[in-house]
C-alpha cells in the first residue's frame, strides 16, 4: 500500500508536530462535546453535543490517515459523515416526537427505561 | 436420490402440504407423508449390505460451508440405520393416535409432527458433527410447540422446562464438540500464525483424532458431552424435566419423546461418548455405571407411589434408560449389544404404553389410578395390550425387554471379566456387583408395572365422576387403534424371540467400538503438519 | 388291570434295557430327530386355538377353547410317550432356532450361545411325562369345572393353561439355562395370569401380584446364577456345561472333601441358584405366596401350585446337581431350608380351616421334603417324592375343587361333612381317599416308599439325622392334618351349608355332584396315585425313577459313606415300619379327634382340648405372622422410602433444577437500580467507565 502511494502524485506524509495541531483540535471538541451532553438537560443542545464528538473522532481519523497516508481513514470518515447525517434526521424526528409528548426539551423528564 | 435425504425430505414436503392444505386433509397428508418415508425406510433395509454393518454405509455429502470444513453429509450403520427405521415406525403411529385427539390447530399439529419426524432421522443420519448437533437441537422446537400448544393443564411450564433443561444441557455438549473438533484442527495442517488447521467436522474424522487426546483432555470432553446427553437419556439427577413433560405432553408427543427423543442421548453417549473419549470412559464407567443404578432404583421406587400413570410411566423411562447406560459403560460386547438393542425395545414398548394411556385418557380424560380402574371388564381388547406392553416392559422372557435387559446385566457382570475393559478400582471395578444391585431393579419393576395393573386394568370398575361416554370413540378399541397396536405388539414378540437378525446385524458395529475402546484399532490417523506426515505423540495419550 | 400291568412291565423293560444302552450318565449328547422339539410348542396350538376363539364372536360360547387346549396337551402327551420310549438311555439334543446368540472373537467363552434347542434326557421326560399327562387330565376336568364362565373368561383361563404348559415344557427341556429362564419366568407369569382369573376381586389381584413379586426375588438369584455360571465355565448350554474340565475337576475335589480348591465364586454359583428355586418352589423364606395363590380357579391350584410349577426348584436343583455337589454349604442349606418349611407349613396346616389352604399349606411342606431330599444326596428320592406327589395332590386338589365347586365355593371344613353319604360323591371320596392315604404315607402308597427314601437318606447322611427326626416328626403331622380334612368334610354326619357364592335362601341350597368329567378325571387320577407305588418296583435298585434319573446329570453314586445304620439295622428296612408306625399315628389321632363321635360340621373333639384355644394354636392359624412381618420389614419401609424419594425429587432434585432458574431471575431483580432510565446517568456511566479503563491502560503501560 505504501509503495502505491509513493508512486502516485500525492504529497508527501505531514510530520508528528502537525498532527499533534490536528489532534490538539479534535481532543478540545470531543472534551467540549463531553462536557456538554453531561452537564445541559435540553435534549438539542445534548444532541448537537454528540454530533461534536462524532466530529472531533472524523478530525482524528482524517489526521491520522494524513499521517500514515493511509486512505483507509478518510474513506471511513465519508461512511461516517453520511450515517451521521441520517442519524440526526432520526434523533431530531425523535426529539420532536419526544417534545410533542411532554412539551418539554428536559431529559430529565424522561426515566421510563428505569429498570 | 440417496434413499436417507429421501426419508429426510419426505416428511418434510408433506409439512409443506399440510400447511397449504385444507385442515380437514391435514391428517391425511401426514399419514401418506409418514408412511412414504416408512416405504423408503423399507427399500433402506433391503439395499443395506448387512454383512457389512458397521460400515458407513448411503453416504453423500454436499459442501455446507468449506472454509470450516462444514458438510451436509449423511450415512448409516447398522446402528443408525435401526434407530432411523424405530423413528419411521413411530411416525405413521403418531400420526394415527392422534385422528381423534387433535381437534383444534389441526394443520399446525401435524406440520410439526412431521418436521421433528424429520428432525430425529436427520440425527441419526448425520456424518457431521454440525449437522448432527443441528439436528439434535432442532428437535426441542417441534417438541416444544407440540407440548405447548397441545398438552394438557400444566402445559406451559411443561414445555418451558424441557426446553431450557435439555438445551441448556446441550449447548455444553456442543461445546464439548467443539473441542474435539478444534483438537483435530490443531493435528491437520497447522498454522502458526492462525493457532489451527484445516477444519473439520466429519464424524469419522474426528472419531479418529479425539483418540489423540490426552487424558485430561478427554475427561474434560467426557464432562461436557455428559452434560448433554445425560439430560437427554436422563439420568439421575438431571431427569426432572422428564415426568412433568411426559404427563402434559399430548399422547404422540409423548410416544415420541419416550420412543426416540431419549434415544438421541444413549445414541450420542454410543456415537460420541464411546469413541471419541475412550479412555476417559474406561476410567470413570464405575461412576457413570453407579449413577445409572442410582437412577434404576431410586426411579423405580419413586414410580411405586405414583398415581398418575403417564407420571408412572415416565419415571420408569429414567429407571428403563438406566440399564441401558449400565449396558453401554460395561464396554464389552454384551453389554453394549444390549444396550443397543434396550434403545430399540424401550422405543417400542414404552412408546405402546404411552398409547395405551392415550387411548384411555380419550375415553376416560383422566390420568390418575385413583379415579379409574378395572378396565379389564369394560375394554378386554385394550386390557389385553395393556397386559401385553406392560409384559414387555416389565422384561418378561420371550418378549423384546427381556433380550436387552439380560445383556446388559451380563456385560455389567462380566466387564472387566473379559471381552471388555475394566473401569474404576478396587470395591468399585465395574462387576457383578453392579449387575447385582441393578438386578434390583427388575424386581421393583414388577412391582410398580403390576401394581399400575392391578390398580388400572383388574378389580372392580371404577370410572370418574360424571363420566357417561367416550364422546366419538367406542367402548373398547376401534380397528384404527387396534392396527396401530399390533404392529408394535408384533415386533416386541419378535424381537423376544428371534432377536438374531437384529444381534448379527449390530455385531459388526460393537465389535468395532469395542476394538476403538479397548484400544486394539489402530486410529489411522494421519497427520500432517507444515507438508510433512509425522505421526505425532501427545503427552499422556496413546500414540 | 392287566392292561396296565402289562404298559408298567414295558416300562420296565425299557428302562432297564436303557440303562444297560446308555450305560453311566453324563454320556455324550447326540442330535435327535426333529419332531422331539413339537412337543413344547403344541400346546401354543391351544393357545392360538382360544385366541381365535376369543376373537370370534360365534366361537366365543362355545367349548372350543377347552376342547383345543385338552387335545393339543394329550398329543403333546402322546409325543413324550414317544420320546421316551424311543429315548433309551440317551441324551438328545434338537435345535429349533437361534435365540440369543453373540460371539465377540474365537475361543472358549467368547460366545454367548443361547437358542430354541431342547436338551432330551431321561430326567426331562420324567418331568414332561407328568407335566403334559396331568396338563391333559387337569385340563379335561377343567373342561366341565369352568363352565360357568364359556366366553371371554373360558378363553382366558384355557389360553394361560396352555401358555403355562408351553412355558413348563420350555423350562424343563430347556438345552440352556437362558431357555430355562425363560420357561422359569413365563410359568411365574402364567401363574398371575391364572391366580388373577377372577380379577373383579381384590384378593385375586393381590395374590397375583404377591406371587409375581415373591418370584421375582428368586429369579433375581437365578438370574445371577445363570451370569456367574456364563462367567465362571463360558457356556449355559447344559451339554457343554457338564462336559466342562473345569466343572468335572472341581466335582473330583468335592467328592473328595477337598472344597477348599473350589474358588469360592463357583462354589457360589449354587448359593445363587438356590434363591431362585426357594422362590419357585415356594421355600422358606420366600413361600408366602402359595397360600395366597389359591386364590386361582382349583385346576390352576392343582396344576401349577401343586403338581408342577412349583417343582420347578427341584427340577433345577436336579439338572445342575453337579453345580450343588462343588458346593461345601449349599446341599446342606438345601437340606436345612427344606426341613425347616416341611416343618414350618405343616404346623400352619394343621391349625387352617380352608381346605384349599390347607393342600396348599401341605405342598409347601412336601416340597420342603424334597428339598430335603436333593439336601441328604438322594436326588432320585426327591425325584421320586415330586413324582408321586404330582399324582396324589393333584388328586387331592381336584377333590377339593368338586367339594368347592358343589358347594357354591364353599371350603370351611366346618361346614361341609358328610360327603360319602350324599349321592354322586362316591368317586370323589374314594379319590381323596387315595390321595390323602398317599399323603399321610400309608403303607404300601406310592407316597410311602417316595418318602421313606429321603427319611432313610436322612438318617444314613452323616451330620443330618437331625433333619430326619424332624422329617419324622412332620410326617406324622401330615398325617394328622391330611385325615383332619378326610374325617371332617368326606365322612361323618351329613351336614352342610353353602359358600358365599349360592345366591338366595340358605335351605333352597342344594349340592350338585360333579359331572363324567370331573368324576373321570378324579378316577383315572385315583387309581394312577394308587399305581404310582408300582414304578418303585420295576426297573433297577431305586425303581423306574432311580433307572431315570441315573441316565441323567441328577445323578449322584453315592460312596460308602452312605451306609449307615440306624437301631442297628438298615436304614431303608427299618424306615418302612418306623414311618408306618408315624403315619398310622397321625391317622389315628385324626380318627379320635375329628370323626370318633362327631355329630355335626361345626364341632368335634378337637375344639374341646386346651392346646386348641391356646396362644400358640392361634399363631399357627395366623400363619406365626409371617406375612405382617414381611409387609413390616420391607414392603412398608420400601414404600415408605419411595415416598420419600418422590419427595426428594420434587422439592430437592427439582428445587435444585429451579434455583437454577430463579439465579438470574435473583441477579437481574438485584442489580435493577443501576438502571435509572435518566440520560445523564447513562452518560456518566459510559464516561466515567472509559475513564477508569483508560486509567488502567495507562497504569499498565
Amino acid at each position: 500500500m505504501t509503495a502505491l502511494l509513493a508512486q502516485s502524485a500525492l504529497p508527501a506524509a505531514m510530520g508528528s508536530g502537525v498532527l499533534a495541531h490536528y489532534l490538539f483540535v479534535s481532543v478540545v471538541m470531543f472534551a467540549i462535546g463531553v462536557i456538554g451532553f453531561l452537564t445541559r438537560r435540553n435534549l438539542i443542545i445534548m444532541f448537537l453535543c454528540t454530533e461534536l464528538m462524532f466530529q472531533a473522532a472524523g478530525i482524528a481519523l482524517v489526521a491520522f490517515s494524513r499521517y500514515h497516508l493511509n486512505m483507509d481513514g478518510q474513506t471511513f470518515v465519508i461512511f461516517v459523515l453520511t450515517v451521521a447525517a441520517a442519524e440526526a434526521a432520526m434523533a431530531l424526528a425523535l426529539v420532536v416526537l419526544l417534545f410533542r409528548r411532554s412539551e418539554s426539551l428536559d431529559a430529565e423528564g424522561w426515566s421510563e427505561m428505569r429498570g | 436420490m440417496n434413499v436417507l435425504v429421501l426419508m429426510i425430505l419426505l416428511p418434510l414436503l408433506a409439512a409443506a402440504v399440510v400447511v397449504y392444505a385444507p385442515a380437514r386433509r391435514a391428517k391425511w397428508v401426514a399419514l401418506t407423508g409418514t408412511l412414504a418415508a416408512g416405504l423408503a425406510c423399507l427399500l433402506a433395509f433391503f439395499a443395506f449390505d448387512w454383512a457389512d454393518a458397521a460400515t458407513i454405509q448411503f453416504q453423500a455429502s454436499r459442501p455446507w460451508l468449506p472454509t470450516l470444513g462444514l458438510e451436509l453429509s449423511v450415512g448409516v450403520d447398522s446402528v443408525a440405520l435401526l434407530l432411523i427405521a424405530l423413528t419411521v415406525l413411530l411416525g405413521p403411529i403418531c400420526v394415527l393416535a392422534s385422528f381423534t385427539g387433535i381437534t383444534g390447530k389441526v394443520k399446525t399439529y401435524y406440520a410439526w409432527l412431521l418436521v421433528l419426524q424429520a428432525a430425529m432421522t436427520g440425527v441419526f443420519a448425520a456424518r457431521d458433527l454440525i449437522v448432527f448437533y443441528t439436528c439434535f437441537e432442532f428437535t426441542l422446537v417441534p417438541m416444544y410447540v407440540l407440548i405447548a400448544l397441545y398438552g394438557s393443564s400444566n402445559r406451559a411450564k411443561a414445555a418451558t422446562k424441557f426446553f431450557l433443561f435439555t438445551f441448556t444441557g446441550s449447548v455444553i455438549a456442543l461445546a464439548g464438540l467443539i473441542y474435539v473438533a478444534w483438537f483435530n484442527a490443531t493435528l491437520v495442517g497447522y498454522d502458526p500464525a492462525l493457532l489451527h488447521g484445516t477444519w473439520t467436522f466429519d464424524i469419522a474424522t474426528l472419531e479418529r483424532a479425539a483418540r489423540e487426546m490426552s487424558a485430561s483432555q478427554q475427561a474434560w470432553v467426557l464432562a461436557a458431552l455428559l452434560a448433554g446427553f445425560a439430560v437427554k437419556v436422563p439420568l439421575f439427577p438431571v431427569h426432572t424435566w422428564l415426568p412433568l413433560a411426559h404427563t402434559e405432553a399430548p399422547t404422540a408427543g409423548s410416544v415420541i419423546l419416550a420412543g426416540v427423543l431419549l434415544k438421541l442421548g444413549t445414541y450420542g453417549l454410543y456415537r460420541f461418548v464411546l469413541p471419541f473419549v475412550p479412555d476417559a470412559v474406561v476410567e470413570y464407567a464405575w461412576l457413570i455405571a453407579g449413577v445409572s443404578i442410582v437412577g434404576i432404583l431410586y426411579a423405580g421406587l419413586v414410580c411405586w407411589v405414583q398415581t398418575d400413570i403417564k407420571k408412572l410411566i415416565a419415571y420408569s423411562s429414567v429407571a428403563h434408560l438406566g440399564f441401558c447406560v449400565l449396558g453401554l459403560v460395561a464396554l464389552n460386547s454384551a453389554g453394549l449389544t444390549g444396550a443397543v438393542l434396550y434403545m430399540l425395545n424401550h422405543g417400542l414398548s414404552t412408546g405402546a404404553l404411552f398409547l395405551m394411556v392415550g387411548m384411555m385418557y380419550e375415553r376416560y380424560h383422566t390420568r390418575s389410578m385413583d379415579e379409574v380402574g378395572g378396565l379389564a371388564s369394560k375394554m378386554p381388547i385394550w386390557s389385553s395390550f395393556m397386559l401385553f406392553f406392560v409384559l414387555a416392559s416389565v422384561g418378561l422372557p420371550g418378549l423384546n425387554g427381556f433380550v436387552s435387559e439380560f445383556l446388559c446385566l451380563l456385560g455389567a457382570f462380566q466387564a472387566g471379566d473379559w471381552g471388555g475393559a475394566v473401569g474404576g478400582t478396587g470395591l468399585f471395578t465395574l462387576g457383578p456387583w453392579y449387575a447385582a444391585v441393578a438386578g434390583l431393579g427388575m424386581i421393583i419393576a414388577a412391582m410398580y408395572l403390576l401394581y399400575m395393573t392391578g390398580r388400572i386394568v383388574f378389580g372392580e370398575y371404577r370410572e370418574p365422576a360424571g363420566h357417561h361416554e367416550h364422546d366419538v370413540l367406542p367402548t373398547d378399541l376401534n380397528w384404527r387403534e387396534i392396527g396401530l397396536l399390533l404392529p408394535l405388539a408384533a415386533l416386541c414378540l419378535g424381537l423376544g424371540v428371534y432377536p438374531t437378525p437384529v444381534l448379527r446385524a449390530l455385531e459388526p458395529c460393537v465389535d468395532q467400538t469395542i476394538a476403538i475402546v479397548t484400544g486394539a484399532a489402530d486410529s489411522g490417523v494421519e497427520i500432517v503438519r507444515g507438508g510433512e506426515t509425522e505421526p505425532r505423540l501427545v503427552e499422556g495419550g496413546r500414540p | 388291570m392287566s392292561g396296565i400291568e402289562r404298559v408298567i412291565q414295558t416300562i420296565g423293560e425299557t428302562v432297564v434295557v436303557g440303562a444297560q444302552h446308555g450305560g453311566g450318565h453324563l454320556a455324550t449328547v447326540e442330535p435327535g430327530p426333529t419332531w422331539m422339539a413339537l412337543a413344547p410348542f403344541l400346546p401354543l396350538v391351544g393357545v392360538v386355538i382360544c385366541l381365535i376363539c376369543a376373537l370370534v364372536p360365534r366361537l366365543r360360547t362355545s367349548k372350543l377353547p377347552a376342547w383345543g387346549t385338552v387335545a393339543s396337551l394329550a398329543v403333546a402327551f402322546g409325543l413324550i410317550l414317544a420320546t421316551w420310549l424311543s429315548l433309551d438311555g440317551r441324551t438328545l439334543n434338537v435345535h429349533a432356532w437361534e435365540w440369543i446368540n453373540l460371539s465377540w472373537g474365537d475361543g472358549p467363552g467368547r460366545a454367548l450361545i443361547a437358542n430354541f434347542a431342547f436338551h432330551i434326557d431321561s430326567l426331562t421326560v420324567l418331568w414332561m411325562l407328568f407335566v403334559t399327562g396331568l396338563g391333559a387330565l387337569i385340563a379335561l376336568y377343567a373342561v366341565e369345572y369352568m363352565e360357568h364362565d364359556v366366553g371371554l373368561g373360558y378363553c382366558r383361563f384355557f389360553a394361560g393353561f396352555s401358555l403355562f404348559v408351553f412355558s413348563m415344557s420350555c423350562l424343563v427341556m430347556a438345552d440352556n439355562l437362558l431357555l430355562m429362564y425363560l420357561g422359569w419366568e413365563g410359568v411365574g407369569f402364567c401363574s398371575y395370569l391364572l391366580i388373577g382369573y377372577f380379577y373383579k376381586k381384590p384378593s385375586a389381584v393381590a395374590a397375583a401380584k404377591k406371587a409375581f413379586i415373591v418370584n421375582r426375588i428368586g429369579d433375581l438369584g437365578l438370574a445371577l446364577g445363570i451370569m456367574l455360571i456364563f462367567v465362571q465355565f463360558g457356556t449355559l448350554e447344559y451339554g457343554e456345561l457338564f462336559a466342562n474340565e473345569r466343572l468335572l475337576h472341581y466335582k473330583d475335589l468335592a467328592l473328595a472333601g477337598d472344597f477348599a480348591q473350589i474358588p469360592f465364586n463357583v462354589q457360589l454359583i449354587a448359593l445363587l441358584l438356590m434363591v431362585g428355586a426357594f422362590g419357585k418352589s415356594a421355600q422358606f423364606p420366600l413361600y408366602v405366596w402359595l397360600p395366597d395363590a389359591m386364590e386361582g380357579p382349583t385346576p390352576v391350584s392343582a396344576l401349577i401350585h401343586a403338581a408342577t410349577m412349583v417343582t420347578a426348584g427341584v427340577f433345577l436343583i436336579a439338572r445342575m446337581f453337579p453345580i450343588f455337589l462343588v458346593s461345601e454349604h449349599a446341599l446342606p442349606t438345601v437340606a436345612w431350608i427344606g426341613t425347616i418349611t416341611a416343618l414350618l407349613a405343616a404346623t400352619i396346616g394343621m391349625a387352617q380351616f380352608d381346605i384349599k389352604r390347607i393342600m396348599a399349606y401341605s405342598t409347601v411342606s412336601q416340597l420342603g421334603y424334597m428339598f430335603a431330599g436333593l439336601g441328604v444326596l438322594t436326588s432320585v428320592g426327591a425325584a421320586f417324592h415330586v413324582f408321586t406327589h404330582a399324582f396324589f395332590k393333584a388328586t387331592l386338589f381336584l377333590c377339593c375343587g368338586a367339594v368347592m365347586h358343589g358347594f357354591a365355593g364353599q371350603l370351611d371344613l366346618r361346614k361341609v361333612s358328610g360327603l360319602r353319604s350324599q349321592k354322586g360323591w362316591m368317586i370323589v371320596t374314594l379319590a381323596m381317599l387315595i390321595a390323602c392315604l398317599n399323603l399321610s404315607g400309608f403303607p404300601l402308597t406310592g407316597g410311602f416308599f417316595s418318602k421313606d427314601m429321603i427319611l432313610a437318606e436322612a438318617f444314613v447322611t452323616p451330620g443330618f439325622r437331625v433333619i430326619g427326626w424332624i422329617l419324622l416328626l412332620t410326617a406324622g403331622l401330615t398325617a394328622y392334618y391330611t385325615f383332619r380334612v378326610f374325617f371332617r368334610v368326606f365322612v361323618g354326619p351329613v351336614d352342610y351349608e353353602p359358600g358365599d357364592e349360592h345366591h338366595g335362601e340358605p335351605g333352597s341350597f342344594h349340592p350338585h355332584p360333579p359331572g363324567w368329567a370331573v368324576n373321570l378325571v378324579l378316577a383315572i387320577l385315583g387309581v394312577g396315585s394308587l399305581l404310582v407305588a408300582g414304578v418303585y418296583f420295576v426297573g433297577g435298585e431305586h425303581g423306574w425313577v432311580g433307572s431315570m434319573i441315573h441316565d441323567s446329570s441328577a445323578h449322584y453314586q453315592a460312596d460308602g459313606t452312605h451306609a449307615g445304620t440306624l437301631f442297628g439295622q438298615d436304614p431303608h428296612t427299618i424306615m418302612y415300619y418306623v414311618s408306618a408306625a408315624i403315619g398310622l399315628a397321625g391317622i389315628a389321632i385324626a380318627w379320635w379327634l375329628h370323626y370318633a363321635g362327631r355329630t355335626e360340621a361345626a364341632t368335634c373333639r378337637a375344639d374341646r382340648l386346651a392346646f386348641t384355644g391356646s396362644r400358640v394354636a392361634r399363631w399357627a392359624r395366623d400363619k406365626w405372622y409371617v406375612d405382617e412381618f414381611y409387609d413390616f420389614l420391607f414392603r412398608r419401609p420400601l414404600w415408605l422410602l419411595g415416598q420419600v424419594f418422590y419427595f426428594i425429587d420434587r422439592w430437592f432434585v427439582d428445587g435444585l433444577v429451579n434455583v437454577f432458574g430463579i439465579l438470574p431471575r435473583l441477579t437481574g431483580w438485584a442489580v435493577r437500580p443501576s438502571q435509572s432510565g435518566l440520560l445523564h446517568g447513562y452518560a456518566l456511566g459510559t464516561i466515567g467507565g472509559t475513564a477508569v479503563l483508560l486509567l488502567i491502560v495507562w497504569l499498565v503501560t
